[in-house]
């Protein structure tokens, strides 16, 4: 199963590879919007997780989903958002704008395993 | 000696009775020929048919039950079914049935002529709600017919004994009920009487119940009855005297009385509590129009028998008049009189129907108002406000002297001398809201303004203005009191507040917003040092180790709640809980905001209009919490316009459910692309705290924010370098 992951953060995108790959599945790392653009274009994927905030001046995770959905390509692929932003309404803001699915960090990644699971139940098990 | 088959054959064939032999369920099997008439086919056709197919739809059921009951024990059962016969006449024929091996043997004689008689009593007694019954003393026999078990909802295969009977009375009536017919086999008198039973259904019913003895030998031997349902007799005479009641008490509420005047005989007839509040002898019927004359006061005595002749002589039947009677406790009050006349051929009044009534409160009052019109003047004159009282037209009644002295100044008009109207002389700056004020009151609202104005000094003035409808005594409007108050010094304070007020709130989004950015930079990391905790823990490694790192999802774990904690504690869900809904004007809202922000426009020379709707539209909604979204997008518009203008409007037509607000500038504009950010504070948020708060990004997301949680919606329109349109939808209150 390939996975995209975009996020900025080095070490946060580290232990997201580590988690996801003992499930067999395969983690790709975009740091920013415009690498995973390019990443969309040449891979099958999956599944996308997209950070929300990608740093100072950089396309954050909501345009960059806006970007995703005008793709052909990706139409049938599941983007959620995996953010530190986790007040009070975020979840829905995040939702409404039109990610499949929401991950506030830190991360449970029992939740998000039995998510990707049940995505896939043929490619990944559940330990 | 047994017949022979032969002698059975003619014995059937000759007998005046109908023969027939049926299966349980009603196939005909055999029958003679007597009975032929019974059925509308041919001899050979009817064998197989079923009796059912030939009797009365109501005896269909009493022929199914009553054959349902035979059984060899019990195998013997009279009954009467009527038949239509060939020639459309209809027979009633009693049966005796027999059951043996299997068949019913019936033999019915004709009783048709009985049947007819005892039809017609059936259908009385349904039509008439009546039931008819018997009772034997001698050995305690209660009958019922089914019009008694009818009227008790009771089913009419109950058996029926005294005590039964009597159980449909309320208990408390039983006893005394019962030694009613104690009584009529002891005296051999009749009785009746009405009471209420509860049906079987539990129903209440009223019903009349007579009773006659039977009488042998001077001894009663039976007691026959009838038992009328008259439940809706009793409901209606009930109304009735309720009706009486209710007029009786309506009458004595307004402390009148109805009276009969025959004037031929120079009678009057008065109702007997009016006598009574009169002190009027009660034992006689009519009072002589003599002693009536003396109750009426000396002082009103000619003037009122003058009305009195005039009234019979007018053309109409109707009569007025108005005087000053004495009552029992020797004390006069004001009284008058309302009649109808009825008139004989020549024209002449007969007879006068009508009330008097007692006026003397409303007399009372109309005298204080008179006499504390000037007193009222008086305190007008002296109050610190400006007071006119305008007719519903509009023009000046009346005006203190402080007003009257400015009108004189600035209009060179003297209301009390000549006829104006009050829109010709207010000062200019009145006169835009004043017509839409005015017919706010004509409809009954106390409704008040406030008005801004330079006063003769230059200076910036704020004055009240309250328009206070006053009603006659139909409840009709019949003036409008406007009055100014200075409250200068009270707006002064009012503004001082409105900009701390502001100063907080932007301190308190500043909190919010840090508390925001504090959230997600604590997550952030959090996020690392968890997984990778979770990772080790989960790969082998020693013991001591182990538990060092299960200490560590422990600190992790209260971290992550007190976050948790500290996000949940936000702005809006205060704000949510603690609003406070109203029903309110949107133009008076809207005019608010307007004045607030006329001083920073004009400072700008920044053109600044305003434009109502004429319907004034109402909205439930808190008025602080939209204020200070309005303001927010009125501030900015001025903020981001240099030159030209800013206008505010209001409009409840363009759809049913809401009404709209704009707020239109010829600034700066916003680009498409910046649509959504300039509303969302976090993904501003990140990049950086200060430059955002430097903007009025802030003060705009929040706008949407409180205008969302009042159910309401911005919309924007934008072209940079040409100006910005936010439009408000507010939903309408009706």
């Amino acid at each position: 199963m390939n996975i995209l992951y975009v996020e900025d953060n080095k070490i946060n995108a580290m232990v997201m590879d580590k988690m996801l790959s003992k499930n067999d599945s395969n983690v790709i790392i975009a740091e920013n919007g415009s690498k995973a653009l390019k990443v969309v274009k040449n891979k099958n994927l999956d599944l996308i997780l997209v950070d929300i905030n990608l740093g100072l001046n950089q396309m954050d995770g909501c345009e960059l989903l806006q970007r995703f959905r005008k793709l052909d390509i990706l139409k049938n692929i599941p983007v959620f958002a995996v953010t530190a932003y986790a007040m009070p309404g975020d979840k829905q803001r995040f939702i409404n704008i039109g990610f499949d699915n929401y991950f506030s960090k830190p991360v449970d990644f029992d939740k998000l395993l039995s998510v990707i699971s049940s995505i896939n139940p043929s490619k990944i098990g559940s330990n | 000696m047994p017949f022979t088959a032969e002698q059975f054959e003619i014995l059937a064939e000759k007998t005046l009775h109908f023969l027939l032999i049926f299966k349980k369920n009603g196939k005909i099997v055999a029958f003679n020929n007597r009975c032929e008439v019974l059925f509308p086919f041919k001899n050979n056709q009817i064998k197989g048919k079923y009796i059912t197919d030939f009797i009365i739809d109501d005896d269909v059921q009493v022929f199914k039950d009553s054959v349902a009951t035979l059984n060899i024990q019990n195998s013997i059962l009279s009954e009467s079914f009527s038949f239509v016969t060939k020639d459309n006449t209809v027979l009633a024929l009693k049966f005796n049935l027999t059951y043996h091996n299997d068949l019913i043997y019936a033999a019915g004689i004709d009783t048709t002529e009985e049947y007819k008689e005892h039809r017609a009593l059936i259908t009385l007694s349904k039509l008439t709600k009546t039931g008819a019954w018997y009772f034997n003393p001698k050995n305690k026999e209660m009958y019922w017919s089914r019009g008694c078990y009818r009227i008790k909802d009771l089913d009419p295969n109950t058996p029926m004994t005294r005590k039964r009977g009597a159980s449909f009375y309320p208990v408390e009536s039983r006893a005394r009920l019962e030694s009613y017919l104690d009584d009529l086999i002891e005296n051999k008198e009749p009785y009746e009487y009405t009471e209420k039973i509860i049906t079987a259904k539990g129903k209440e019913k009223w019903v009349k119940v007579v009773a006659q003895p039977v009488i042998y030998k001077n001894e009663v031997v039976y007691v026959n009855g009838t038992i009328a349902d008259v439940t809706d007799r009793h409901n209606y005479i009930e109304k009735l005297k309720y009706n009486a009641e209710t007029k009786h008490l309506a009458l004595k509420g307004i402390q009148s009385g109805l009276f009969d005047h025959l004037i031929k005989k120079n009678e009057v007839f008065y109702s007997a509590e009016f006598k009574k509040m009169l002190g009027l002898p009660t034992d006689k019927d009519y009072v002589p129009e003599e002693i009536f004359r003396k109750m009426i006061h000396p002082d009103d005595l000619n003037k009122a028998l003058q009305r009195h002749h005039e009234n019979l002589k007018k053309e109409g039947n109707h009569y007025y008049n108005y005087y000053r009677l004495k009552n029992k406790k020797g004390k006069y009050r004001h009284y008058e009189v309302y009649g109808f006349r009825r008139k004989n051929e020549k024209g002449e009044t007969t007879r006068m129907i009508g009330n008097l009534i007692d006026v003397h409160q409303k007399k009372m009052n109309e005298q204080t108002i008179i006499e504390g019109k000037s007193r009222l003047q008086a305190i007008v004159n002296n109050g610190f406000s400006y007071n006119v009282l305008l007719n519903t037209e509009g023009k000046i009644l009346m005006a203190d002297k402080k007003s009257l002295k400015l009108i004189k100044r600035d209009s060179n008009v003297d209301p009390t001398q000549t006829e104006c109207h009050f829109i010709d002389v207010m000062p200019i700056n009145f006169k835009n809201s004043f017509r839409h004020t005015f017919n706010e009151a004509l409809k009954g609202n106390a409704v008040k303004k406030e008005i801004e104005r330079i006063n003769m000094q230059g200076d910036l003035q704020w004055l009240e203005t309250k328009y206070t409808p006053i009603f006659n005594d139909d409840y009709k409007i019949n003036s409008v009191l406007v009055s100014f108050h200075d409250i200068s010094d009270r707006k002064l304070a009012e503004q001082a507040v409105t900009e701390a007020h502001i100063k907080e709130q932007e301190l308190s989004n500043l909190k919010s917003n840090i508390l925001s950015n504090f959230s997600h930079e604590i997550r952030t990391p959090l996020n690392g040092i968890m997984t990778i905790s979770n990772i080790i823990l989960k790969d082998n490694c020693p013991k001591d180790k182990k538990q060092l790192l299960t200490f560590l999802e422990e600190s992790k774990d209260r971290l992550l709640e007190t976050m948790n904690k500290l996000s949940n504690f936000s702005e809006i869900d205060i704000i949510k809980n603690n609003l406070n809904y109203e029903e309110v004007d949107l133009n008076y809202i809207v005019e608010t905001s307007f004045r607030e922000h006329k001083y920073m426009a004009d400072t700008k020379k920044i053109q600044f209009t305003l434009e109502l709707d004429e319907s004034s539209p109402q909205a439930k909604l808190d008025i602080n919490l939209f204020r200070l979204a309005l303001n927010n997008i009125i501030h900015n518009a001025i903020k981001y316009t240099k030159d030209g203008k800013v206008s505010l409007s209001i409009n409840s037509k363009v759809s049913k459910k809401n009404n709209y607000i704009y707020v239109k500038d010829t600034g700066i504009g916003i680009d498409k692309k910046d649509f959504d950010k300039i509303f969302e504070p976090l993904i501003q948020g990140s990049e950086g705290i200060s430059r955002e708060y430097e903007g009025t990004g802030i003060g705009l997301s929040l706008s949407k924010r409180y205008i969302e949680i009042l159910e309401g919606k911005i919309k924007l329109k934008s072209k940079l370098g040409k100006g910005t349109v936010f439009t408000i939808l507010i939903p309408k209150y009706i």
